[in-house]
């Protein structure tokens, strides 16, 4: 039988991760189902395992010069709800799972589990949050979610680092576009998803943040495609949407699995990133 | 840990498990607690829900070690209370119940849902039984059943 | 009569479920209970060449082949003997049970099957319909790999063509179902009185002890069967539950002691069968008038690698090809194909929802090349009283269809939306109409089940029921109830109906076919009026009928040829939807239903049935998506297997109308299948309008509806 680390504190939690390099256990919505075994048997782990959702160090939002920080043992509801986290992680985190799941489920442990299908970490990319990793006497570093997450169920956190915060830089947009293309209407995964915003000044794009989930290993998001975008007067959009379609054209390759197509994914993908743009000028927004 | 302290149904426990046993199974098998279903494992059902700290959650998903010090409400003590035995008599006036074996989960849920909101409408209804598979009803009955115990439980919750 | 018996009541089994009391399976205690679990074949089709076992500790048993007693068969005696209890050395799919371990405790059980190592012989296997027709691998069954091959003839279908001024070619396909009833599949063996004991979630107590029995020597009376609260079952507790039984008994003579095997879900959707997949290849005659001159039709389902009732289903297939239509002409030739995939089973309609599918989605093909609103094409040949059936037999009922469709036609305003029908304007209302028969196909009622029903009188003036159908959540403890009651005049509270035990009721016959009302109900009426006649307040008296099949329907089974059903269920469903043409993605915005079931025993509980079994069909047309990799369900968590949730389908729009049917009690038909025959035809239909394109198979996925959009 593996062992069980149920340490009192962040501090406990950070000396027994550095000795013994358990697997973190937050909400256990991804890791009681991957590791599940016969009904009544013991969930097969395959290294020993530390249960943090309880400590208090991890839990709470709060803003901070011009950041929101989420603890990393706060739930999918608390996030949900909360009036300071940025509303395009509000829509996604709404539409992940359902209420008994989201009661338990938490950010910090969707981002470790780094799934292709995550919906939350597609918000995350396109907000530019980072998390917060620490380490025993005081090991502290910060470490964006777009590089964080290596592939599917791949990270950068080391075996004795913990994810204790997640920062979201606050920014002042025109408007949010979330969409989620699920296999049904509720209590779903993702076969894709579209996370994006966009800032507009005098008519001119002054920034714009496009990602794609489940697209590909990791969430696909590209700062060139992007940066071709900035600058442009909005009525001018229209006639280079074209253009733009074909770039993303070429970083989109989905795989086919039991969820969905490569073909389908990548055609909604598209027509999901030629529906947004289309909404730029269109939108009422605050410019 | 070699204990675990909770409260099941407002009486306090203490269970010798091991801390990644799901609760799931030690509502079952060690508690009695046969009301909650297992039709899944994975989170996916519902038929598992019970209350945490007032919350629903599937028990399926929940080690041992997340229980210490938290109040669990099954069924078996939810259907003692004025709520509880209002949920289950509109859902047996509404024709809600069918091969009955999610019906413990969906009124598990119906209670954290009307405990959030005392008068939802149907599309809330919907949104708050939407982790809750049902393979009998289509759902229209239950969701009747919910409505008509909000109807007739006015300020219970 | 003190009141109508369609005046709803509370089901009785409502307050012990919604309060968690009811026990299911997996609920009952048993002193000393061990657990089995099954050890299942890695491969998809080959040979045993050796097992190695680990050292088993003591308590702990690998159940095999071997250990089949003296005089026992290895076969589970289904309908034919053919499906062995434990692999003998050939593998015929992927998952077939070789062994069983049983034990106390579980992890060990886990420890020694991973324990456990089989060399295998792997062959090439077959899956699909045309791989299993080609003889890919070898044969499967006999030399051909076909279960069964049936020919109807209806009018002159050569001359037809011969006259015809086109012809239409059409080819229609459906895909495994999974039935996902919410409690996973589960039983308890014991010993009782040196006997074999079964408690068992299912719908056919009799069939265990039948299917059980020459494996482990006995007669079928040697053991006892009693049915579990069971926790939804749609057909996947009709046979199935037999193929765990079996390997339970020959464990249980062995070891002797309390054995319980429950599947978890994922070994659920992995390792049970699946609703029959169809292909159905239409070729129809036309003139230029907008008349349909004959079809000539070929039908082919996928049976996997054994027979189970599959020629029964593929029956239901092919009569439910024209299901609501007269066309005067048909040829039709099924069969029912054998594959390396799990064996497919009985799923609610039982072939119907196929057959209904493919000649409804062709009807409105035929419609779109013939410039004819499909409406206007399907009323035109709706089958009236006595008109022919495909098995060239009369409709004795009166047919109400026109004045269900005047009324599903008000209701969902299917001539104002669909005004741009065909543009593909992305919204519409689809329509499908379909029919079930009630109770076993052919002679099946009289020649195989012969049911039996008997009504005891207590002395403190109850009434207890015995027979053997189910509970699985349909409600038949209410309206069995309620049938007795209402005869003999007393509150059905007073009305006794205990959960069958196979030692104590006599066999009414299986939970299966839509038969429990029509036929046994009608048995639990008769059986009430003979017992009302001799009543006698003090003491106990019994009154005990037995099935009678009604007069004037005459049933010929070596040529399939009369009456294939005594009475029809008819229904209309609609449904509106809306395509989102960035995604895909439908959106169904109404969905309205109505029903002929000659009379509702409850009207509550036959809503509920038609709010599950339309949401469930919905699912099937539209989410549940079950493919096969390699010879195994990919798609085998909750995760990935689509069912409808509360927030897929909107609230439902269900009416009935009454058409009483003498051989019924109080008039009731035949319910739970045919209100999911229709949906996912009706579902395809509205899709196909909003699209503007032919949809040809099921599930219509947003994937499928992309393919269809951007293609020509």
């Amino acid at each position: 039988m593996v062992n069980t680390y149920y340490p009192g504190n962040l501090e406990e939690a950070l000396e027994i991760r550095n000795q013994h390099h358990p697997i973190p256990l937050m909400g256990g919505t991804d890791l009681m189902v991957k590791y599940r075994s016969w009904a009544g048997s013991l969930p097969e782990f395959p290294g020993p395992v530390m249960y943090i959702n309880h400590l208090k160090e991890l839990q709470g939002i709060s803003k901070n010069a011009g950041s929101v920080y989420i603890g990393a043992g706060t739930t999918l509801s608390e996030i949900e709800k909360s009036r300071i986290v940025p509303l395009l992680l509000r829509e996604a985190v709404e539409e992940m799972a359902a209420p008994a799941l989201r009661n338990l489920g938490t950010l910090a442990g969707n981002i470790g589990n780094a799934s292709p299908a995550g919906d939350a970490v597609c918000a995350l990319v396109v907000l530019d949050a980072s998390v917060k990793l620490e380490s025993i006497h005081g090991g502290k570093r910060v470490v964006k979610v777009e590089d964080f997450i290596t592939g599917p169920g791949k990270t950068e956190l080391k075996n004795n680092e913990l994810i204790t915060w997640i920062i979201i830089p606050q920014k002042e947009v025109s408007f949010v576009n979330y969409r989620k293309v699920g296999t049904r209407k509720a209590n779903a995964l993702s076969k894709l998803s579209l996370c994006s915003d966009v800032k507009i000044k005098n008519g001119i794009i002054d920034d714009i943040r496009i990602a794609v989930g489940a697209v590909g290993p990791t969430v696909v998001r590209s700062r060139i495609i992007e940066e071709r975008i900035i600058g442009n007067r909005v009525e001018e959009l229209s006639k280079k949407i074209r253009a733009i379609i074909e770039d993303y054209s070429v970083i989109i390759v989905p795989i086919d699995d039991q969820r969905s197509t490569s073909a389908y994914r990548k055609q909604v993908a598209l027509n999901l990133i030629q529906q947004f743009l289309g909404r730029i000028g269109k939108e009422e927004y605050i410019d | 840990m070699s204990k675990i302290h909770f409260t099941l149904n407002g009486k306090e426990m203490e269970v010798d498990v091991h801390p990644s046993k799901r609760l799931l199974d030690v509502l079952r098998d060690t508690l009695a607690q046969t009301s909650v279903k297992e039709g899944c494992g994975e989170g996916e059902c519902g038929a598992c829900s019970v209350l945490k700290d007032g919350l629903l959650v599937n028990s399926c998903m929940v080690p041992m070690a997340a229980v210490e010090g938290t109040e669990i409400t099954s069924l078996e003590g939810y259907r003692n209370t004025d709520k509880g035995k209002c949920l289950i008599e509109a859902f047996a006036d509404t024709g809600a119940v069918q091969c009955g074996f999610c019906t413990p989960g969906m009124v598990m849920a119906a209670e954290a849902l009307l405990s959030e909101n005392p008068a939802p409408d149907e599309k809330e209804i919907r949104r708050g039984l939407s982790g809750n598979l049902c393979r009998c009803t289509g759902y229209d009955m239950i969701i009747k059943g919910v409505m008509l115990a909000a109807e007739r439980g006015k300020g219970l919750w | 009569m003190t009141k109508n018996i369609s005046d709803s009541v509370r089901r009785v089994d409502a307050v012990e479920k919604a309060g968690g009391y009811a026990e299911y399976l997996s609920d009952l205690s048993f002193e000393g209970l061990l657990y089995g679990r099954l050890v299942r074949a890695e491969i998809n089709r080959g040979y045993i060449k050796q097992i190695h076992l680990p050292d088993l500790p003591p308590e702990y048993f690998f159940i095999s082949k071997d250990d089949i007693p003296e005089g026992g068969i290895n076969s589970i005696h289904m309908i034919k003997m053919d499906w062995p209890v434990f692999v003998d050395r050939e593998i015929l799919f992927y998952g077939q049970t070789i062994g069983m371990v049983v034990g106390p405790d579980k992890a060990e059980i886990l420890d020694i099957i991973n324990g456990i190592s089989i060399e295998y012989e792997e062959t090439e296997a077959a899956f699909t319909i045309e791989e299993g027709l080609s003889l890919k691998g070898g044969p499967i069954h006999e030399e051909n790999n076909i279960y069964a091959d049936y020919h109807l003839d209806k009018g002159d279908v050569d001359t037809a063509f011969a006259s015809a001024e086109r012809i239409l070619q059409d080819e229609i396909e459906t895909g495994f179902q999974e039935h996902i009833y919410m409690e996973p599949q589960g039983m308890v063996g014991y010993i009782e009185n040196g006997k074999p004991a079964i408690t068992a979630s299912c719908q056919c107590p009799f069939y265990l002890r039948k299917a059980g029995a020459p494996a482990i020597n006995r007669k079928p009376e040697d053991i006892i069967v009693r049915q579990a609260i069971t926790g939804g079952a749609f057909g996947g507790k009709e046979h199935f539950p037999d193929v765990i039984a079996a390997p339970l008994l020959v464990a249980l003579e062995k070891i002797r002691k309390p054995i319980q095997i429950v599947f978890d879900r994922k070994e659920d959707i992995s390792f049970t069968p699946k609703r029959h997949p169809s292909k159905v290849y239409f070729k129809t005659a036309i003139d230029d008038n907008g008349n349909i001159l004959g079809m000539d039709i070929d039908a082919a389902i996928n049976a996997g690698a054994f027979e189970s009732c599959s020629p029964i289903v593929l029956q239901r297939v092919i009569f439910s090809l024209n299901s609501v239509y007269d066309i005067p002409n048909v040829r039709i030739h099924g069969r029912a194909v054998a594959t390396n995939t799990f064996p497919s089973d009985a799923f609610r309609g039982f072939g119907a929802p196929q057959g209904i599918f493919a000649g409804e989605m062709h009807m409105s093909h035929a419609a779109m090349e013939m410039g004819l609103d499909e409406v206007d094409l399907k009323r035109k040949y709706f089958i009236k009283q006595w008109g022919n059936t495909v098995t060239n037999g009369k409709i004795h009922g009166t047919v109400k269809l026109p004045e269900m469709w005047e009324k599903i036609a008000e209701d969902s305003e299917y001539y104002r939306k669909n005004a741009n029908f065909g543009r593909g304007n992305l919204s519409a209302v689809g329509t499908a109409f379909y029919l079930h028969g009630g109770g076993f196909t052919g002679n099946g009622e009289q020649a195989i089940i012969n049911a039996h029903v008997k009504l005891r009188k207590t002395a403190d003036n109850k009434v207890e029921i015995l027979l053997s159908n189910v509970e699985m959540g349909q409600g038949l403890q209410t309206t069995f109830r309620k049938i007795a009651a209402q005869v003999l005049d007393l509150p059905y509270e007073d009305v006794i109906y205990d959960n069958p035990d196979t030692s104590k009721v006599p066999d009414s016959g299986p939970t299966v076919a839509s038969r429990s009302i029509v036929v046994v109900g009608k048995l639990v009426e008769r059986a009430a009026e003979k017992l009302k006649k001799i009543w006698n307040i003090d003491g106990e008296q019994e009154a005990e009928v037995v099935y009678k099949h009604p007069e004037g329907y005459a049933w010929d089974q070596e040529t399939m040829q009369g009456d294939a059903y005594p009475s029809y269920s008819w229904g209309i469903c609609a449904v509106e939807v809306e395509v989102d043409p960035i995604t895909y993605e439908v959106e169904t915005k109404n969905i309205w239903a109505i029903h002929d079931i000659g009379k509702a025993i409850d009207e509550t509980i036959v809503q509920g049935q038609v709010n599950g079994g339309v949401i469930q069909a919905l699912g099937y047309g539209s989410l549940e998506k079950l493919e096969l990799k390699n010879g195994r369900f990919y798609q085998n968590t909750l995760a990935d297997y689509m069912i409808p949730t509360t927030m897929d389908f909107p609230a439902m729009k269900s009416d009935l109308v009454e058409n009483p049917y003498e051989y019924g009690p109080f008039g009731a038909k035949g319910l739970g299948e045919l209100v999911f025959d229709g949906a996912a035809a009706a579902y395809a239909d509205a899709v196909e309008k909003a699209i503007g394109k032919q949809v040809k198979k099921i599930p219509v996925t947003p994937e499928y509806i992309m393919e269809l959009m951007r293609h020509e």
